[in-house]
């Protein structure tokens, strides 16, 4: 230790002390000791200060950038349940609903059906899960029409009320008609529609692609 | 406008004062590389409160999601790996570093008075970081972790009148949970850092009150902490740094099986810097005095003795006594820990364990990341699930008193026994039936029948065969392992099948044979089981006839296996080395469909379980998820293979065709 103390007391400084000498500022003139080596001392808080802010910044920056994972890495392929994965899923995308066309109410009134698909989570992966939940109606021409039952508003629940042959948002009223078109100006845009489709397998099953929106927007983009 | 938003900040706060009185504190004799090491402290702690709290962000406690959550931040999330390696070496170092401060500052004579009550304030920031390590250590919920904890947990369980009490409240209940984690954590990144904080401030605040303790003040020319002290503080931190980081990738931190408290762990050893007290709890003199004396009264007698040092340099000599019982300190830890790390390199038996515990930490990462995920359950689950890594488990406990697999009990390790001719020597168990490393595999099945005896040779070493050869009377007895039907077919079709101009058709009933077993890792060559089959029924090779085919005698060979028990005490090969044909041996072997009244292997049906059959089996014909693991080792058939026992003359031609085929 001495050795390296030696070599470094020793290093003789390589320039003549000049206009550092304004720059090195108050460390110096507080150091009356050391102000015999201004240029010295000035190089010695240049490096301090830099090996010191590498010292902070090597944990600081690895630290935040391992923060920031959920931006940074690179999605695999079965992340997500939405992408892949669960055993009711065809390669579109379509998850197979419990109910069959056959089952909804013929006079169109808005049934409720839990939708059901693997979730994976970090590191775990939850099989055959509710995911959430789509008001169904079926529509005279033998089609089925879907609603996701998240407000576009700021995503409260849509309630389906009998009473009034309407679908109404408890939180901030947001109402709209059966057909999904708002009735009050509080919502930004219509009931959220969702893919569906019809295939003949006993019965006419019902297929549904579920997507959740972003709320508070007038246009309709998927998460 | 800068100097004067300056001077406005500092009206108000003071800060320049403050700012000062922090760097320009006088360092007579000139910056030195020996004053680094308290700052080196400071800094790897700074390191740990930066890397913990980005890691707390992603740490989950709980049984079932802490080691789950570690895995996920080790080999999944950006930069992971390295954040926590750098937490996991960091804190190494700390410790390191704490030693060395702690010993230069006895050595130096810096805990005298006036500074003995911030020698104090260091040992309990000793005791403080020591703590933090011990917490930090479980966290992951591995198996290294866990049981080098409960050692800990079950030593404050034996203090004296509280003991019980105190390791209760520690971990949460009488035994490890979920809030032995949650207690833990609270611990590890709550009340432990809160407290070093402020012990810190004291620390650094009384330090400061008395000044460096300089030995030679005429060494330089005074100076200023900073720059001068600085630069050298910030040039050692660098270096630890570097160390750091080099630990970081090139070792990395470890992370073993999650913690399964059904799962013995022999591999476990606390952390190597409490490795010198391990060892000297180990001392039989030590454990005679109960586990009190040697893991708190001892360490409390020994730690009293530092806390009273400023007291005893009072006394003339004193500071020689203190100086020497370091040194003497330093040499019985650096001793014990050299000598524990010895004798764990020169015990096979600890180095097995130890690669089964690599073997297992490597396999559960495997089985993590396959895209089924960890189940809810936790991971623990798909190591108890694991065929690979329970079949060796349970041929150790079933199979291994008279089986090896490949050369080992199945889990790498040499079963020893005294030797009879000299009691204090111990030598390896000889196996008294086949190898079963390899069943089920081509070279399983070619052996099998060019070279029969010598397959099964180990069955000589067995006393029921032993019996069987020294029995006079052979008119009741069923035939010699040596000299059965299949045995004599093996010596008398050897010479043809293994004829050079025969080889495809060797190979053909090899595949057959290998066929049968069903096995997707064996890649079948359909055209050559074709070859094989048709062998079977047209007994023609190219060169010489079989005399009798396998199915003349093993009729159900090629079809389907059913287990009906009847037979004729010749073994069933239908679907032989499939996992359906292994079960029902090893269920019950001596029914008349296997070896009847000849056979001398337990029937396991009772004596397993359902669960343990099935794992059993689909590890010996390696029915699993694919793996890539550095499995047990092969130990070299030789190295124990006993001698084939020369037959006595009497003993008839089998012996000797046998010593002639060696």
């Amino acid at each position: 230790m001495s050795e390296e103390h030696k070599s470094a007391d020793s290093n003789p400084p390589t320039n003549e002390p000049t206009s550092s000498d304004s720059n090195a500022s108050s460390s110096v003139s507080a150091s009356s000791v050391s102000s015999g080596k201004p240029r010295r001392n000035f190089l010695a808080s240049i490096l301090a200060t830099v090996i010191s802010a590498v010292l902070m910044l090597v944990p600081l920056v690895s630290g935040l950038l391992f923060f920031l994972d959920p931006i940074l890495r690179k999605k695999g392929g079965d992340d997500g349940g939405s992408q892949n994965g669960g055993a009711r899923k065809d390669d579109q995308g379509f998850i197979r609903l419990d109910v069959t066309i056959d089952a909804l109410p013929a006079d169109g009134a808005p049934q409720l059906v839990t939708v059901y698909d693997d979730i994976v989570d970090a590191w775990n992966k939850f099989i055959d899960q509710p995911i959430g939940t789509v008001w169904l109606r079926r529509m005279p021409n033998s089609q089925v029409i879907a609603f996701s039952t998240i407000c576009p508003h700021l995503g409260c629940s849509v309630e389906h009320r009998q009473a009034e042959k309407d679908f109404f948002c408890p939180c901030h009223t947001s109402a709209f008609n059966l057909d999904g078109d708002r009735i009050n100006m509080i919502p930004p845009r219509n009931m959220d529609t969702l893919e569906v489709k019809l295939k003949e397998e006993t019965g006419q099953t019902i297929w549904l692609k579920y997507q959740e929106f972003r709320g508070a927007e007038e246009e309709k983009t998927p998460v | 406008m800068i100097r004067a938003l300056d001077n406005w900040l500092d009206n108000r706060t003071g800060y320049k004062a403050l700012l000062h009185e922090a760097l320009y504190e006088r360092v007579p004799g000139g910056a030195r590389w020996r004053y680094v090491w308290g700052s080196t402290l400071v800094f790897t702690f700074m390191v740990q409160v930066i890397t913990g709290i980005f890691l707390w962000a992603a740490y989950s406690p709980s049984t079932q999601t802490a080691w789950e959550s570690v895995y996920y931040i080790n080999n999944e999330m950006y930069l992971g790996n390295i954040v926590r390696g750098i937490h996991h070496f960091a804190a190494q170092a700390m410790v390191v570093l704490l030693a060395i401060h702690l010993v230069q500052v006895i050595i130096d004579g810096a805990y005298k008075a006036p500074r003995e009550i911030n020698f104090w304030i260091g040992l309990i920031l000793m005791k403080i970081v020591l703590a933090l390590s011990l917490t930090g250590y479980l966290l992951p919920w591995d198996q290294k972790g866990y049981y080098a904890t409960q050692v800990t947990t079950k030593i404050i369980g034996a203090t004296p009148v509280v003991g019980q009490q105190v390791q209760e409240i520690v971990q949460g209940g009488p035994k490890y949970g979920h809030h032995t984690l949650t207690r833990f954590f609270a611990m590890h990144a709550g009340i432990l850092p809160g407290l070093l904080v402020v012990f810190l401030a004291i620390h650094i605040w009384v330090f400061r009150k008395h000044g460096l303790h300089v030995k030679d003040p005429d060494h330089a020319p005074e100076t200023t902490f900073w720059p001068d002290q600085v630069l050298k503080d910030a040039v050692a931190c660098l270096g630890v740094l570097a160390v750091i980081l080099l630990l970081v990738f090139f070792k990395g931190a470890e992370l073993s099986a999650p913690a399964d408290p059904a799962e013995a762990y022999a591999a476990a050893r606390p952390e190597w810097y409490f490795l010198f007290m391990f060892r000297f709890l180990k001392f039989e003199l030590v454990e005679h005095f109960g586990l009190a004396f040697g893991a708190l009264y001892v360490p409390g007698a020994l730690f009293t003795f530092l806390v009273l040092m400023p007291i005893i340099a009072l006394k003339k000599q004193g500071h020689a006594i203190n100086v020497l019982f370091t040194l003497f300190m330093i040499g019985a830890i650096v001793w014990l820990t050299g000598l524990a790390m010895y004798e764990d390199k020169n015990n096979p038996d600890h180095q097995a364990a130890i690669a089964e515990a690599h073997r297992d930490a490597a396999r559960i990462q495997e089985l993590a990341n396959r895209p089924e995920k960890i189940p809810v359950e936790g991971a623990v689950t798909l190591l108890r699930e694991d065929p690979f890594t329970q079949g060796p488990r349970i041929f150790a406990k079933h199979c291994a008193s008279c089986h090896f697999y490949n050369g080992h009990n199945g889990r790498g390790r040499i079963l020893m026994e005294s030797d009879p001719n000299d009691p204090s020597k111990k030598i390896p168990i000889q196996p008294t039936a086949a190898d079963l490393g390899n069943f089920g595999s081509r070279e399983w099945m070619r052996a099998a029948m060019i070279d029969y005896e010598q397959h099964f040779h180990t069955w000589t070493n067995a006393s029921w065969y032993k019996e069987k050869s020294e029995e006079k009377d052979t008119e009741f007895l069923s035939p010699k392992p040596g000299e059965s039907e299949m045995a004599d077919w093996s010596k008398t079709h050897r010479e043809m099948l293994t004829n050079p101009k025969n080889r495809k058709h060797l190979d053909g009933l090899v595949e057959f044979l290998a066929a049968q077993t069903g096995r997707k890792d064996l890649q079948i060559d359909e055209k050559l089981v074709e070859v094989g089959e048709t062998l079977l029924s047209e007994y023609t090779l190219a060169e010489g006839e079989l005399e009798l085919s396998c199915t003349d005698c093993h009729d159900t060979l090629g079809g389907k296996f059913e287990l009906t028990g009847d037979g004729s005490e010749i073994p069933d090969l239908a679907e032989y080395g499939s996992a359906k044909w292994l079960k029902a041996f090893i269920s019950d072997p001596g029914t008349d469909q296997f070896y009847g009244s000849v056979n001398e292997m337990p029937a396991y049906k009772d004596k397993m379980t359902e669960r343990e059959m099935d794992l059993l089996v689909r590890w010996l014909v390696k029915d699993y998820h694919p793996t890539e693991v550095v499995d047990y080792p092969v130990v070299e058939q030789n190295q124990n293979r006993p001698e084939l026992t020369t037959q006595p003359a009497e003993q008839e031609p089998g012996g000797e065709t046998t010593a002639a085929n060696r």
